[in-house]
């Protein structure tokens, strides 16, 4: 029997070749444990956002990490859509990132249930709120604690297509009376063949909680609450909440002006439709130029107040509408709340809300100083979201208010609009379910 | 030593096994008799509770109902696709069969969630295609709303869960219809029998085996779908098209009710785990004829 040589050509070349991947891996490790060991780390999870505003949280993350030296900060992007899952996932076991982006109404839920650092706590934060427009700040606020600073103040407005409007020679409508005129005249068949290929509204019936983001507008443009101030009474079955949700079914059940599919319509479907021409007008935000701009660069919208009932023209101009807002928070468990707090006032101090204002992000700037800005006054919109922010009205701060709007007010809402119930019976029987949820009943 | 050297070697599979599958099936049916929820403080054991709360739910009874009708309707769908294209392919044999063979398995493999996404924009009721062939041949008008309309929706995420099934149900009724013996319908055509006799009097009674275990088989996996659900309507509109699957999601990470979803979940493993029983009687059968 031979014996093999104990190293040949290609053996030796096997050694040296898994030495140096030791070697590699080895220098990795170390330079990784040495980072480690220097630099704090922090995670931030951006939710949602333009590519155009992704890019800019990156570059500015960038600089914060050169002005920081000692601050290493791991970006994750994630959707929308499975904010509240993920968040309550990660915070319920004591994880999660140092740093995120929500909704300022979480501010009540997440706050309420200890996950958010109430950033009040911090020194300077007198400081720091002397940055933001007051009432801006007081969304993310929750009994006595701040729960964040202010990132994009939303207010729900009516976007209408221009072209559309423009082609039927009418104005973007103020009252109810002309805002069902509107829509009614812009339903129509435009190319003969007998079938209606254009409608006046779309509602975004896909998403239980964008859905009534856009119908409360007009609960509040009534004169509706939606609960009472001490939080104890649910209120939107009030006969002025039950006149506009009488107003969005008599729109889709009488006039036929709200396409017939909107159950299904998630956000994307809304921007195809109105795009292509098929709807003249939605309920949205400061995202939707962007969104249009994306899709059908140069197309012109008509952004104007949410109408108002005929018999409150006088209040046109101060009416509420549903105020929103993006916060930046920090985790109540970080390991780091001090350089988490850096970071915080690093992605929203004055000269980051600048950006807000110079470029389109789709996000409505939130310091006094980006908005008294001469560059202000060149960005569309911004008068007008500014002015709506001025007198909207954000949720109820109740912990279940988001859970009542999704899971209560929404599908009773959408009964009604396709005639399953009655406004004032869906209205009810949603109060009454909601009631419980808010006594613990349910 | 050489007696535990088989277990040592099992341990790290056994391990992974209970980590993986068996403590979280514990914790899962534990948190079915506790109230587990993760925006307030739980309040510990509550017996049936959870139960009664699940049973309690109109939705749940609405989900348990479509659960039903996508599951044994759309299984049922998918069969008949199924035997129609196995019985051309059995009939054309040859090169192009096995093209075709092919072709027709593509749904198979497609991913669920891709083909749920590929089926919303099919139906889409203004851009979508159907809508354009329907109407263009004067079936339906344009614009019909397949997904946004509660009479259709869940007609539809059946016909897709159909056709992502069918490919599977194909091939199982080729095997079957080739291991025919051709000795049968050589007799039968001695005596005269006409195709439709031979179909309804050979054809069948010899497939009846297979059969069982793909209508088990289907009704077990659409039972337990929530990938073609969730993409293509969310269970909307109005729980139009809710399935039990949507539902344990909707309890537990929509309401934060884990206790809850969990009861919900149980009760489903305990209907498929029936379901399979059913379905290894069904083969053992099988295998002993």
């Amino acid at each position: 029997m031979n014996a093999a040589p104990l190293t040949t050509g290609g053996t030796m070349k096997r050694i040296i070749a898994g030495a140096a991947l030791v070697a590699i891996l080895g220098a990795m490790l170390g330079l990784s444990c040495g980072r480690k060991e220097d630099a704090v780390e922090l995670h931030d999870w951006n939710f949602g956002g333009k590519p155009r505003m992704i890019e800019w949280l990156r570059q500015r993350i960038d600089t914060f990490e050169q002005t920081h030296r000692g601050i290493r900060v791991v970006q994750s992007q994630k959707s929308w859509n499975m904010i509240r899952e993920l968040l309550y996932a990660d915070f319920s076991v004591g994880t999660g990132p140092d740093v995120v982006n929500v909704h300022a109404n979480y501010a009540a839920e997440f706050g309420g249930a200890g996950y958010y650092y109430p950033v009040n706590t911090f020194p300077d934060f007198q400081e720091v709120r002397k940055w933001f427009v007051p009432h801006l700040l007081e969304s993310t606020r929750y009994r006595e604690n701040y729960y964040g600073l202010p990132s994009s103040g939303i207010a729900f407005v009516l976007v209408c297509n221009k072209e559309l409007f423009d082609r039927e020679g009418i104005s973007p409508p103020r009252t109810w009376s002309e805002f069902r005129e509107a829509a009614r005249r812009l339903t129509k068949d435009t190319d003969g063949d007998g079938i209606v290929d254009q409608y006046g509204l779309v509602l975004l019936g896909g998403d239980k909680g964008g859905f009534a983001y856009r119908l409360v507008p007009f609960f509040f443009k009534a004169g509706a609450e939606i609960m009472s101030d001490d939080l104890k009474t649910i209120l939107f079955n009030s006969p002025e909440g039950v006149s506009a949700l009488q107003l969005i079914t008599d729109m889709y059940q009488v006039d036929h002006s709200i396409t017939p599919g909107f159950l299904a319509y998630q956000l994307t479907e809304i921007n195809d439709l109105f795009c292509s021409n098929k709807v003249a007008m939605s309920i949205e935000g400061p995202w939707f130029r962007g969104m249009v701009d994306d899709k059908s660069p140069g197309k012109k919208i008509y952004t104007v107040p949410v109408p108002v009932p005929d018999d409150r023209i006088a209040g046109y101009d101060t009416a509420a509408t549903l105020q929103d807002m993006v916060m930046y928070s920090i985790n109540a468990r970080t390991k780091h709340p001090e350089q988490a707090w850096e970071l915080l006032k690093y992605l929203r101090n004055e000269e980051a809300d600048m950006a807000w204002i110079r470029e389109d992000l789709g996000a409505i700037a939130t310091t006094r100083r980006a908005l008294e800005s001469p560059e202000a006054k060149n960005q569309s919109d911004l008068s007008l979201y500014v002015h709506e922010l001025g007198h909207a009205k954000p949720w109820p701060p109740h912990p279940s208010m988001i859970a009542i709007a999704s899971d209560i007010f929404t599908p009773f809402a959408q009964k009604a609009i396709v005639g399953e119930l009655s406004p004032r019976e869906a209205m009810d029987q949603a109060a009454r379910e909601a009631q419980e949820m808010i006594e613990g009943k349910k | 030593m050489r007696r535990y050297t088989p277990y040592m070697l099992l341990t790290p599979a056994l391990l992974f096994t209970v980590f993986i599958l068996v403590y979280p099936m514990a914790q899962n049916l534990v948190n079915s008799f506790r109230d587990v929820s993760l925006v307030r403080e739980g309040r510990g054991w509550t017996g049936l509770l959870n139960y009664e709360h699940v049973f309690g739910d109109a939705v749940f009874w609405l989900a348990f109902r479509n659960t039903v009708v996508y599951a044994v309707a759309g299984t049922l769908l998918a069969l008949l696709i199924g035997l129609g294209l196995a019985l051309v392919l059995d009939v054309h044999t040859g090169k192009m069969s096995s093209v075709a063979a092919g072709l027709y398995s593509i749904p198979w493999v497609i991913s669920p969630v891709v083909a749920g996404f590929a089926w919303k924009w099919l139906l889409n009721d203004h851009f979508g295609i159907l809508n354009y062939w329907l109407s263009s041949a004067g079936i339906a008008r344009h614009g019909t709303s397949w997904l946004g309309n509660p009479h259709t929706a869940l007609f539809c995420v059946m016909v897709a869960r159909a056709w992502q099934f069918y490919p599977f149900a194909m091939v199982m009724f080729l095997a079957g219809l080739q291991s025919i013996p051709a000795e049968q319908y050589e007799a039968a055509s001695v005596d005269g029998a006409s195709p439709l006799r031979k179909f309804f009097h050979i054809t069948i009674p010899n497939l009846r085996p297979v059969s069982s275990v793909l209508l088990l088989l289907g009704v077990i996996w659409s039972f337990n779908d929530f990938n073609m659900v969730f993409v293509m309507t969310r269970g909307g509109p109005i729980n139009a098209s809710m399935v039990l699957p949507v539902l344990v999601r909707e309890f537990s990470f929509v309401h934060f009710d884990l206790g809850k979803g969990s009861a919900l979940s149980v009760l489903i493993f305990a209907l498929l785990v029936t379901l399979s029983f059913l379905y290894l009687r069904v083969l053992a059968r099988r295998e002993r004829a």
